[in-house]
């Protein structure tokens, strides 16, 4: 096990979310779900090296709507289609995998991170596999809408 | 002639926003999507300045770096590492790769500006320095093209606590004549005007060397999408939806044209720090605060100051968010060994005793009060 991974996550997320979207977060365990009904957007960076495994965050189409306005500096009306989302998605996934492999770095898990994907539809979960180490922490954004950030690690 | 940019990044939403960081200077922002693309452009356009980011596919920032640099006439262009990964392993890996600089994402625009000011002089589009920014509440003259007098007089209602003139004109042709004699600030054209004018304007202005850089605000009625996609499409700077929302009219403008703002809320006064909540806050003005934060409380510490005091005296209420903006405040403040207090009405400081969050602050109803507690 990673010691203090769920407070890496917390950390990571703190700083992102107030420098890219002026948000202020609160943490809350794992245990919201988002709804089957509603659109998802998930995004997925990948680390290898001395460490192994996967970061995910991932939320409703609708917060990921709002993320996007608030980082682009645009209203909802001008995002031009989901590329647009997408792209914020895995952006916003990417700075939280770079926080997380700094800290991993210094503490000796040296390891380099994959370029985003995104996956957006309905009714799908991330679930680990058997034998992976899951982290996470459900993190809410202005008291509001909230995100799930997820660590599956390969245990060494 | 303006400073050529080049941002080398696979995120297009980096690119964006590094393009809308630059946006109120004199510069051109280029984009390539990865380091094949990145040194293609350079190679065309010799760029004054590049912003590159690490991990990308096809060709990463790190083999894109030392083609520049192993090729002659491109070796000598500044580059600035964009980097996700803040460890010390990584910044000694690009420091020693023969950049300028770096900057770790996430950032903030003003960071990146901040960061190519030290390399190029940036000017904005009045030909004003970066460092010297027009204020606010410096004058500004606004054109407004609508055909209903109601419109003008509504505008200037909606900035009348601003020294901004707003001129109206009711006709697309007279417009382009009155911006031809003398350049505004800004312009503002309906695009519900007869005939398609307001769109045959902006193409006018786009096509004249005087006025192609210009910023053009499309007016439009809330639910005229379709205006609202072509004003997108065609590249005007922003789009203004009626009924108008001025608290955030005044904050695009401010946005497009540079214009620092930051006097509102932070203000040096009594030996301390004071940043004032004002009464019409909200999300845009959190936001427009928190990006002013780091630079105001170094501006303090830079000063010799050693307190803090967040003024609420204008806000009738407080709610959990204003109260997380508050805990941001002080926690940055702490981090640079200040002080803080909260000053506020008897409800106010009432309010504030009922969270959890709140129960350490020093409260107070003046900000002599505060002081002599501090």
């Amino acid at each position: 096990m990673i010691k203090d991974m769920e407070e890496m996550l917390k950390s990571a997320a703190n700083e992102v979310f107030a420098t890219m979207l002026n948000m202020s977060v609160t943490f809350e365990p794992p245990d919201q779900q988002l709804q089957d009904s509603q659109t998802h957007v998930a995004g997925a960076v990948g680390f290898t090296g001395k460490f192994n495994g996967v970061i995910y965050l991932y939320s409703n189409l609708d917060f990921a709507r709002k993320m996007t306005c608030s980082m682009l500096g645009l209203t909802d009306d001008q995002i031009e289609g989901n590329e647009m989302i997408n792209d914020v998605v895995g952006e916003l996934t990417n700075m939280h995998a770079g926080h997380l492999k700094s800290r991993l770095s210094d503490r000796g898990h040296s390891c380099v991170i994959t370029i985003p994907a995104v996956v957006c539809g309905r009714d799908f979960r991330i679930e680990p596999v058997s034998g992976a180490e899951r982290y996470a922490v459900c993190v809410r954004a202005n008291n509001t809408n909230f995100v799930l950030l997820e660590m599956l690690v390969k245990p060494e | 002639m303006g400073i050529k940019i080049l941002t080398v990044d696979d995120s297009r939403t980096i690119r964006l926003i590094v393009g809308r960081a630059f946006k109120s200077f004199d510069c051109e922002v280029m984009e390539a999507a990865n380091g094949v693309e990145g040194l293609a452009v350079a190679s065309r356009e010799r760029p004054d300045v590049i912003i590159l980011d690490v991990t990308m596919p096809v060709m990463d920032g790190t083999e894109m770096l030392s083609r520049l640099k192993s090729t002659a006439d491109l070796k000598a262009i500044p580059v600035i590492m964009l980097t996700a990964e803040a460890g010390r392993e990584n910044v000694l890996r690009i420091a020693r790769m023969g950049v300028r600089d770096y900057l770790v994402k996430p950032f903030k625009e003003d960071q990146i500006v901040e960061r190519v000011s030290r390399i190029v002089e940036l000017k904005n589009r009045g030909g004003v320095t970066a460092k010297s920014k027009k204020r606010f509440d410096d004058p500004l003259k606004i054109v407004l093209v609508d055909d209903k007098t109601a419109i003008w007089d509504q505008f200037k209602a909606g900035v009348s606590d601003t020294p901004w003139q707003i001129d109206g004109l009711a006709q697309a042709q007279a417009a382009l004549e009155n911006i031809g004699q003398k350049v505004p600030d800004l312009v503002i054209v309906s695009t519900s005007l007869p005939d398609g004018a307001g769109f045959w304007l902006f193409q006018k202005l786009r096509s004249s060397v005087k006025t192609e850089k210009l910023p053009i605000f499309a007016l439009s009625v809330k639910t005229a999408l379709d205006d609202q996609a072509r004003a997108q499409q065609v590249g005007f700077t922003g789009i203004i939806t009626k009924p108008i929302d001025f608290t955030d009219l005044k904050l695009k403008i401010s946005r497009v044209l540079g214009l620092d703002a930051s006097y509102k809320y932070y203000e040096q006064k009594s030996g301390a720090l004071v940043v004032n909540y004002p009464a019409a806050y909200n999300q845009s003005i959190a936001n427009d605060m928190a990006a002013h934060l780091q630079e105001k409380v170094t501006e303090a510490v830079d000063a010799g100051l050693d307190k803090l005091v967040v003024d609420l005296t204008q806000l009738k209420s407080v709610d959990m968010p204003l109260i997380e903006q508050v805990l941001n405040v002080m926690k940055y403040a702490a981090e640079l060994s200040l002080k803080s207090g909260v000053i506020g009405s008897d409800e106010v400081r009432q309010a504030c005793t009922n969270f959890e969050e709140t129960k350490e602050w020093l409260l107070a109803s003046s900000l002599d009060d505060i002081l002599k507690l501090m």
